[in-house]
C-alpha cells in the first residue's frame, strides 16, 4: 500500500459505480415496474410512495448532511481545543421531535385515504374472478361466463375486476406488480382485490406468487392479458363452451377467427356448449411483451426425441390421454373421461401461450417434456411423473406400468395441440 | 481489615486507600467480604436478594406466556367444526349422538375452591417459617402451635396442590371418555394445552415445595430460609392467580 | 471447535485449578463467557455470510442452477435465522456479558452459573439447528415459517422439526440470559450509581431484557404449537379443522417485531458509547436517549400487524397498525440527531469504531426510512414480499445492528485483550464493507419496486432485473475480503497488537479504570459513584463542571486517581484480595448438554420411537441430575 492511497479513495471508486446504477434505473425496460399508471388503484399507490419519496428524500439530506457537516467540520486537528460540554439542548430536541411528527401527519393523511379507499366495495358491474391458489399454479374461475382456466387471467381494459382470492393448500399472494399492489389467499378466508386496468390498452402482464409457498414458489407465475370488450367476450363465450374432438375443419375455425367482432353483442355467458364457436379470441403471441414469453432452459438431464412429434397422432393421443394417468388429474370439458378437478383444466390448454404456471412457452415440444416428467421441469410439481423409465418423485423407482412411451407422449402432445 | 493477602504478602496501600476516593471510591458495604470471611453478603442495589427481583422478572415473562394461550384459546372460541362443545349441546351429523356440554363447572368450582384453599396455606407455611424463632406465647394452645407449624403448611399446600391435580386428572380422563382428546378439535387442543400447561405449572411447584418440606425434615427451615419460602410462595400464587383468569374465562363465561 | 480455542491474556490464576480446555467448559466468568459468546457468534456470522453469499451467486444472473429450488429455501431459511439468532443477538449478549457488569461497577452477573447455562444452550442449539444443512435437511420454512406451510401436512420431513425445536432451544438460551441481566442491572449496580448515570450501552440492553423477556414467550407458545401440530396431531394451525392460519402471523409478528428491536438497541447502545468517547463530548441529551430507547421498546410491542399488510385485516387494522408503526420515528429520529449533536462541537478522533459508528448513523437512516415507507399500507402493498423489503432490513440490520457491533468490536478489543486492533486495517475494513454493503442492498430497492418478489430462487430473462441482480452478487462477493481482513485483524491483534493502556481510549466509564484484560474481580474495591462520567471526573475534572446528576460538593483529585490503583490489584488474585468468586463448574455445561439430547430425542420421535424414547429419557436424566447438583452446591467456595 503507498502512502497516499488510503482506503477513502475506495469511494472515488465507488461513485462511478452508483452512478451508473442510477442511470440503469432510470433508463432500461421495467416491464413490471410498480410504478406504471396502469389503474387508477395503482396511480394512488404510486402517489403515496411519492410523498413518502419526497419527505424520505428531504429526511435524508437533512440527516446526511449535518452529518458530514459534523463529522468534516469537527474532525480533531493537532491544536484542537478542548471542546465545551453540552449536554442537551431542549429546544433543539423538541424541534427535532415535533418536526417529524409533523412530516408523518403529512405522510398518514394519503395513507388513511387510500386504505379506506381501495377497500370498499367493488363496483357491482365488476367482472368477478376467483383465484385459486395451488402449489404451484393458478386456477381462474369466471363464475359469470362459466369459464374455469389456468395460469393465464383476461381482463377486459375499462372494466373494472374484483378477484376473490382463496387457497387450497398453504398461503399465496396474488400480485400483477404493473396493475396495483398484492394480496394473500388465506385458508379459511376469502380474500377481495379489486381494480380497473383503465389505461392498459391490450398488453400482456407478468404476475407472481409473493408468499413463500414452497418448492417452486419461484415458478408460480401467471399471465394477465387486458383486451378490450369484443375480444373479452368472444374469449370468455369460447373458453365456456366444451372441447371438441376431433375439431371443426379449419375453414369454420379461420372464419370464426376473422370475425370476432361478430361476437360483440353478446353478453351473457354462452347458453349451451354445442352451440358454442369453435374458437374464440386468443391474445396474440406476437404482441406479446418479452418478458411474458418464458426462456426457462429445459434441464439438460432430461431426454426426449423430439423427431417423434412430427409424427404424433392426435386420435391415438386422445385414446391413450383418456386411458392414462392424466385423467386422474385433469379436466377436459368434452371428454368423458377426463374429469377430475386436481390439476389444471386443460380444455383449452392450446389457447394458452404458457404452461406449468409461465414457466414454458407452451408448444409441442415442451409439452413434451413436461408430460414426461414434470417433476424435472418443475421442482416439486405435484404432477405425477408419467414417462417410462423416469424417476418417479414419490416412490424414487423408475416409472414402469402406466409409464408412457416418447412416443405414446407425442400423440397426446398432437391431442392436447387441438384443444384451441 | 486485613492488610495482608493470604500469602502474607502485603497489600499496596493504594488499593486499600480507595476508600478515601471521593469519587470512584470504595463503599463499606461494597466489598465486604475484604474483611472477612462473611457468609455471602453482598451489596445489591435494592438491598433485596437477587433471586427475588428474578423471580419477578420470570412471573413477569409468565404471564405473557399464559396471556398468549389464553388468547388462543378466546380467538378460537366457538370455532370448532366438530363437538364436542364446552357449553353447548352437540349432535353428531353422521352417527346422530347426541354429546352434552361437556365443561362440569360444579367440579372445577370445587377444585378452584381446593387450589385458593392452598394458597391460604402457603401464606401461613411463609409467615411460620418467618418466625420460627420467635418462642410460642406463653399459655399457646393448638391453634397457636399449628400456626407455627410450618410442616403442617408446607404438606397442606401440597396436598392441596396435589388434590387439585387429582381433580384435573379425572377431568382430563372424562373428558377423554366423553370423546374430546387434543385432536378432536380446536377446542380440544386448546383448552388441554392451556389446562395442561398450568397443571405442569402447579406440578412443578408442587415439586418445588416438596423439596422444602424435605429440606423441613431435614434440619428444620428458618427464618434464614424465609427468601426461600417466599419465592417458592410468589410463584404458587401466581400460578393460582392465573387459574382464577382461566376459571373465570373458560368455564363461567358461555359461548 | 475453533470458538474455544482462544484464550485471554491474563491468566486464569483464580479459581486458578482448571487449565485449558476445562477453564473454558467450566468458566462462570462473565467476561469468559463473554469472550465465548463473541468467537462463537462471529462463527456463525460468517457462516450465516456465506449461505448469503451461495444464494447472490444463485441469483446472479437468470435461470443459474448453483443451487436447486429446495437448497436455495434452506439456505435463506436458515441465513435468516443465523443472522437473526444466532449472530446478532449472540453478538449482543457477548457485550452484555464483559461489558454490564463492568459498567455497572459488579464483580460479575446476578446468576454467574445461569450465565454459564445460557450460553452452552445457545452453542448446543445452534449446532442443532446448523448441521442438517450439511446433509441438506435444514429447515426450509423461511425465518418466519408461516403456517399452514410450516405444518405436518405440508412439511413432512424433518427439516421443520429442526426449526420448531431449534428455536425454542435458543429460546431457553435467551430468556435465562435476560432474566439474570435484567437482575444484575436492577440489582447490582455501584453505590451511587442511580439510573441517570447509567452508562447507555447499559441503558439500551436493560431495554432490551424486557424486550426478551416479554417477547420471547410468545413465540415459546407460537412453537409450542406448532410442535403439538407436527408431532402430537394438534388443530391450532389445521385449517381442515377450522384453524386460522392468521394465528400463527399473530404470534411470531407479536414476538417479531420487538425482536427487531432487540437486534438493534444494543448495537444503538454501543455506538452512544463510542460516539462521545471519540468526540470528548458527553452524550446529547443524555436523559432523552435513554427515554426513547424505552419508548422504542414500548412502542414496538404495538405494531406487529405491520407484516401482514395483505393478508386482508380491513381498513381500521390497516389504520391503527400504520399509525402506530409511524410514531417509531420519533424516538428513533431522536436518537440519529442526538448521536449527530454529540459530535457537533466536538473533537472527532476517527478511529476505526468512530467510523462504524458514523457508518451505523448514515446507513440506520437509509433503513428507517424505507421502514417508514412500508409503514404505509397503500405503500406497502407494492413492497411487501418484495427485494425492497430485503433492501430495508438489510440496510437497518447489516447498517444498523452490524455496523454498531463492528463499532464495538473495535471499541472494547482494547479492554478484552489488552491491545488495540489495527486502525490501518480497521479503516479498510470498514471502507470496504460500507462500500460492498451499498453495493449489495442499495440496488434491491430497485430490484424490489421493479416487481422481484423475495425468496424465488430463480427468475427469467427480461423482467429487467439482471443489471440490479449482477450488482447486488458482486457487492455480496466484495463483503468477503471485507470480512476477512477483520477476521485476520482480529486474531493477529490478540497476540500482536499494540499494547493498549486501561483507558485505552480516555473514555468516562467504569470499565475503562480497571486494568486490560480485566482481573477475574474486575475491581479490588467496588467503586461510589459521583456522576454520569466518573472517570472525566477524575483525569479531566474540567470536562465535568456541569454534568447533570453529579453529586454536589464533591472533592476533585490529585494525584491518586482510580485507574492507576486498579492496576496495582493486577497482580492479585481474589484469594489473595479476599474477594469471593463464583467456582467454575462444569454442572451447567452437562445441564444444557442434558437440554439438548432430550429435544433430539423428540426430534427423533416420529422416525425411531425407541431412540426418541432413549433420546428423551437419559436427556431428562442429565437435566434432572445435573440440575439438582449445580443447585445443592453453593455459588461460591469458602477460602
Ligand atoms: C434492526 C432491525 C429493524 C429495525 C430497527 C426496523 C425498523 C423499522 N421497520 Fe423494519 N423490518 C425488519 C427489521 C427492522 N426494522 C425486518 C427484519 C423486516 C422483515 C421481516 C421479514 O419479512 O423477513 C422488517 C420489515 C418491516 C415491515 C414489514 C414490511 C413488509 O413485509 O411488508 C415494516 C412495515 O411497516 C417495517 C417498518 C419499520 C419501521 C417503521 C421501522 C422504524 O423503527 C424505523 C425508524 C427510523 C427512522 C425513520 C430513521 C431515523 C429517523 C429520523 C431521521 C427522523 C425523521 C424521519 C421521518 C419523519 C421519516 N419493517
Ligand atoms: C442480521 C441479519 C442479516 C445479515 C447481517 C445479513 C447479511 C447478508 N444478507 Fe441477509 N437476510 C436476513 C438477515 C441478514 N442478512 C434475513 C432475516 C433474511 C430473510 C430470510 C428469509 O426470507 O427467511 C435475509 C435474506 C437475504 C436475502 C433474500 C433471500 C431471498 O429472499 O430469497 C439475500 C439475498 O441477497 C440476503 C443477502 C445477504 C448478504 C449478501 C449478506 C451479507 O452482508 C453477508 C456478509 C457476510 C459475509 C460475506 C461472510 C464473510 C465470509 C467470509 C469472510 C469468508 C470466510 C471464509 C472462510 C472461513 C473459509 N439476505
Ligand atoms: C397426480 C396428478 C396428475 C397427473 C397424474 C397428471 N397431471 Fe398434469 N398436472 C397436474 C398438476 C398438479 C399440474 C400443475 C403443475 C404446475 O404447474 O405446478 C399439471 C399440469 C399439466 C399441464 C400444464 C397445464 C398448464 O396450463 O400449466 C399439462 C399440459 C398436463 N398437466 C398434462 C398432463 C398429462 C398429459 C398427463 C398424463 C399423461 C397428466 N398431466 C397427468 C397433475 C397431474
Ligand atoms: Cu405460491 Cu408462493
Ligand atoms: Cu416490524
Amino acid at each position: 500500500m503507498t502512502r497516499n492511497f488510503r482506503p477513502r479513495q475506495l469511494v472515488r471508486a465507488a461513485l462511478p459505480a452508483l452512478l451508473l446504477l442510477a442511470i440503469a434505473a432510470c433508463g432500461g425496460n421495467y416491464p413490471n415496474s410498480t410504478f406504471l399508471p396502469n389503474t387508477e388503484f395503482n396511480r394512488d399507490l404510486t402517489a403515496t410512495w411519492n410523498t413518502m419519496m419526497f419527505w424520505g428524500t428531504i429526511v435524508f439530506v437533512v440527516v446526511e448532511v449535518i452529518l458530514i457537516v459534523a463529522i468534516v467540520r469537527y474532525r480533531r486537528r493537532p491544536g484542537t481545543p478542548e471542546p465545551k460540554h453540552v449536554h442537551g439542548n431542549t429546544l433543539m430536541e423538541i424541534t427535532w421531535t415535533v418536526l417529524p411528527l409533523v412530516v408523518l401527519g403529512i405522510i398518514a393523511v394519503p395513507t388513511v385515504r387510500y386504505i379506506w379507499k381501495y377497500q370498499a366495495p367493488a363496483p357491482a358491474d365488476a367482472l368477478k374472478v376467483q383465484v385459486i391458489g395451488h402449489q404451484w399454479w393458478w386456477e381462474f374461475k369466471y363464475p359469470q361466463y362459466n369459464v374455469s382456466t389456468a395460469n393465464e387471467v383476461y381482463l377486459q381494459a375499462g372494466r373494472a375486476v374484483e378477484f376473490e382470492l382463496r387457497t387450497v393448500d398453504v398461503i399465496h399472494s396474488f400480485w400483477i406488480p404493473a396493475l396495483g399492489g398484492k394480496r394473500d389467499l388465506i385458508n379459511n378466508k376469502t380474500n377481495i382485490l379489486w381494480f380497473t386496468p383503465d389505461s392498459t390498452g391490450e398488453q400482456s402482464f407478468i404476475g407472481s406468487c409473493n408468499e413463500y409457498c414452497g418448492d417452486s414458489h419461484a415458478n408460480m407465475r401467471f399471465r394477465a392479458y387486458t383486451v378490450n370488450a369484443a375480444n373479452f367476450e368472444s374469449w370468455a363465450r369460447h373458453q365456456a363452451a366444451n372441447a371438441v374432438f376431433p375439431p371443426p375443419p379449419p375453414a369454420a375455425t379461420e372464419a370464426a377467427t376473422a370475425v370476432p367482432a361478430a361476437n360483440t353483442g353478446a353478453t351473457q355467458p354462452a347458453p349451451a356448449p354445442a352451440a358454442a364457436p369453435s374458437t374464440g379470441f386468443e391474445f396474440p403471441r406476437e404482441q406479446m411483451g418479452a418478458h411474458t414469453l418464458p426462456s426457462t432452459p429445459i434441464p439438460a438431464s432430461l431426454k426426449f426425441n423430439e423427431a417423434l412429434l412430427a409424427n404424433g397422432d392426435a386420435t391415438r393421443g386422445f385414446e391413450t390421454y383418456s386411458r392414462s394417468l392424466c385423467i386422474g388429474c385433469h379436466t377436459i370439458r368434452g371428454n368423458p373421461a377426463s374429469r377430475s378437478p386436481i390439476g389444471p383444466d386443460l380444455t383449452h390448454l392450446a389457447s394458452r401461450h404458457t404452461i406449468a404456471a409461465g414457466l414454458f412457452p407452451n408448444d409441442a415440444k415442451h409439452l413434451a417434456y413436461w408430460i414426461k416428467n414434470a417433476v424435472a421441469m418443475k421442482p416439486g410439481a405435484k404432477m405425477q411423473v408419467v414417462g417410462k423409465g423416469e424417476i418417479d418423485a414419490v416412490t424414487k423407482k423408475p416409472v414402469a406400468a402406466g409409464g408412457l412411451t416418447d412416443e405414446q407422449i407425442a400423440d397426446i402432445v398432437a391431442y392436447l395441440r387441438t384443444l384451441k | 481489615m486485613r492488610a495482608a493477602d493470604s500469602a502474607g504478602r502485603p497489600i499496596p496501600s493504594s488499593v486499600l486507600s480507595l476508600g478515601a476516593q471521593p469519587l470512584v471510591s470504595a463503599n463499606a458495604h461494597a466489598a465486604p467480604a475484604h474483611g472477612g470471611h462473611e457468609e455471602h453478603h453482598h451489596y445489591t442495589t435494592t438491598g433485596l436478594d437477587s433471586r427475588k427481583i428474578a423471580i419477578w422478572a420470570f412471573i413477569g415473562s409468565e404471564c405473557m406466556l399464559f396471556a398468549s394461550l389464553i388468547s388462543t384459546y378466546l380467538i378460537y372460541k366457538g370455532r370448532s367444526i366438530v363437538g364436542p362443545f364446552p357449553h353447548t349441546a352437540w349432535t353428531n351429523p353422521q352417527t346422530g349422538q347426541v354429546m352434552k356440554p361437556i365443561l362440569n363447572i360444579p367440579v372445577t368450582s370445587a377444585s378452584t375452591f381446593v387450589l385458593l384453599m392452598s394458597s391460604l396455606a402457603m401464606v401461613l407455611a411463609l409467615a411460620a417459617v418467618e418466625n420460627k424463632d420467635k418462642p410460642l406465647p406463653a399459655g399457646a394452645g393448638l391453634g397457636d402451635r399449628m400456626l407455627a407449624s410450618s410442616k403442617l403448611w408446607l404438606w397442606a399446600t401440597c396436598l392441596l396442590g396435589a388434590g387439585f391435580l387429582a381433580f384435573q386428572a379425572y377431568e382430563f380422563t372424562s373428558f377423554v371418555h366423553e370423546g374430546l382428546t387434543i385432536k378432536t378439535n380446536l377446542f380440544g387442543s386448546t383448552f388441554f394445552t392451556l389446562t395442561g400447561f398450568h397443571g405442569a405449572h402447579v406440578t412443578a411447584g408442587v415439586i418445588w415445595l416438596g423439596t422444602l418440606l424435605a429440606i423441613d425434615y431435614k434440619r428444620g427451615l428458618g427464618p434464614k430460609d424465609a427468601l426461600n419460602v417466599d419465592i417458592a410462595a410468589l410463584y404458587w400464587h401466581f400460578v393460582d392467580v392465573v387459574w382464577i383468569a382461566i376459571f373465570t374465562l373458560l368455564y363461567l363465561i358461555p359461548d | 471447535m475453533a470458538t474455544v480455542a482462544a484464550s485471554p491474556t491474563y491468566a486464569s490464576h483464580a479459581t486458578g485449578e482448571k487449565e485449558g480446555i476445562m477453564a473454558w467448559l467450566t468458566t462462570t466468568d462473565h467476561k469468559k463467557i463473554g469472550t465465548l459468546y463473541l468467537h462463537t457468534s462471529l462463527f456463525f456470522f460468517i457462516f450465516g455470510g456465506l449461505e448469503a453469499v451461495l444464494m447472490r451467486w444463485q441469483l446472479m444472473k437468470p435461470n443459474m442452477t448453483v443451487v436447486t429450488a429446495d437448497q436455495f429455501n434452506q439456505l435463506f431459511t436458515m441465513h435468516g435465522t443465523t443472522m437473526v439468532f444466532l449472530a446478532i443477538m449472540p453478538l449482543s449478549a457477548a457485550f452484555f456479558n464483559y461489558l454490564i457488569p463492568l459498567q455497572l461497577g459488579a464483580r460479575d452477573v446476578a446468576f454467574p452459573r445461569l450465565n454459564a447455562f445460557s450460553y452452552w444452550v445457545y452453542l448446543f442449539g445452534g449446532l442443532f439447528i446448523t448441521i442438517p444443512i450439511f446433509g441438506w435437511m435444514a429447515p426450509n420454512g423461511g425465518w418466519f415459517a408461516y403456517a399452514p406451510l410450516s405444518g405436518r401436512t405440508y412439511s413432512p420431513g424433518i427439516n421443520m422439526d429442526f426449526w420448531v425445536l431449534g428455536i425454542q432451544i435458543l429460546g431457553v438460551s435467551s430468556l435465562a440470559a435476560a432474566f439474570n441481566f435484567a437482575t444484575t442491572v436492577i440489582n447490582l449496580r455501584a453505590p451511587g450509581m442511580n439510573l441517570m448515570r447509567m452508562p447507555m450501552f447499559t441503558w439500551m440492553s436493560f431495554v432490551t431484557q424486557f424486550l426478551i423477556i416479554l417477547a420471547f414467550p410468545v413465540i415459546t407458545i407460537a412453537l409450542v404449537f406448532l410442535q403439538f401440530d407436527r408431532f402430537f396431531g394438534t388443530n391450532f394451525y389445521q385449517v381442515s379443522a377450522g384453524a386460522d392460519p392468521l394465528l400463527w402471523q399473530h404470534l411470531f409478528w407479536v414476538f417479531g417485531h420487538p425482536e427487531v428491536y432487540i437486534l438493534i438497541l444494543p448495537a444503538f447502545g454501543l455506538v452512544s458509547e463510542v460516539l462521545p468517547t471519540n468526540s470528548k463530548k458527553p452524550l446529547f441529551g443524555y436523559p432523552v436517549m435513554a427515554y426513547s430507547g424505552i419508548l422504542i421498546g414500548f412502542l414496538g410491542f404495538g405494531v406487529w400487524a405491520h407484516h401482514m399488510f395483505a393478508v386482508g385485516m380491513g381498513p381500521i387494522g390497516d389504520t391503527v397498525f400504520s399509525l402506530t408503526t409511524m410514531l417509531i420515528a420519533i424516538p428513533t429520529g431522536v436518537k440519529i440527531f442526538n448521536w449527530i449533536f454529540t459530535m457537533w462541537g466536538g473533537s472527532i478522533r476517527f478511529t476505526a469504531a468512530m467510523k462504524f459508528a458514523i457508518g451505523l448513523i448514515a446507513l440506520f437512516t437509509i433503513g428507517g426510512i424505507s421502514g417508514i415507507s412500508h409503514s404505509s399500507p397503500p405503500s406497502d402493498l407494492q413492497q411487501t414480499d418484495t427485494y425492497y423489503i430485503v433492501a430495508h432490513f438489510h440496510y437497518v440490520l447489516f447498517g444498523g445492528a452490524i455496523m454498531g457491533i463492528f463499532s464495538g468490536i473495535y471499541h472494547y478489543f482494547p479492554k478484552m485483550y489488552g491491545r488495540y486492533m489495527n486502525e490501518t486495517l480497521g479503516t479498510w475494513h470498514f471502507w470496504l464493507n460500507f462500500i460492498a454493503m451499498n453495493l449489495t442492498f442499495f440496488p434491491m430497492h430497485f430490484s424490489g419496486m421493479l416487481g422481484m418478489p423475495r425468496r424465488i430462487y430463480t427468475y427469467d430473462a427480461n423482467q429487467g432485473w439482471d443489471t440490479f441482480n449482477m450488482i447486488s452478487t458482486a457487492g455480496a462477493f466484495l463483503l468477503m475480503p471485507a470480512t476477512l481482513i477483520f477476521i485476520y485483524n482480529f486474531f493477529s491483534s490478540k497476540k500482536g497488537g499494540e499494547p493498549a493502556p486501561p483507558n485505552a481510549w480516555d473514555a468516562a466509564t467504569l470499565e475503562w479504570s480497571i486494568p486490560s484484560p480485566p482481573p477475574e474481580y474486575n475491581f479490588a474495591k467496588i467503586p461510589v459513584v459521583h456522576s454520569r462520567y466518573p472517570l472525566w471526573d477524575l483525569t479531566h475534572p474540567e470536562r465535568t463542571k456541569d454534568v447533570p446528576h453529579t453529586d454536589a460538593g464533591m472533592v476533585h483529585t490529585g494525584e491518586h486517581d482510580v485507574v492507576d490503583m486498579h492496576i496495582e490489584t493486577e497482580t492479585f488474585t481474589a484469594k489473595q484480595l479476599g474477594i469471593p468468586m463464583p467456582s467454575a463448574t462444569i454442572k451447567p455445561f452437562w445441564t444444557a448438554l442434558g437440554m439438548v439430547i432430550m429435544f433430539t430425542g423428540l426430534l427423533m420421535m416420529p422416525h425411531n420411537k425407541t431412540a426418541g424414547y432413549a433420546g428423551i429419557g437419559v436427556g431428562a436424566a442429565m437435566l434432572v441430575g445435573f440440575l439438582y447438583a449445580w443447585l445443592t452446591t453453593p455459588l461460591e467456595e469458602h477460602h
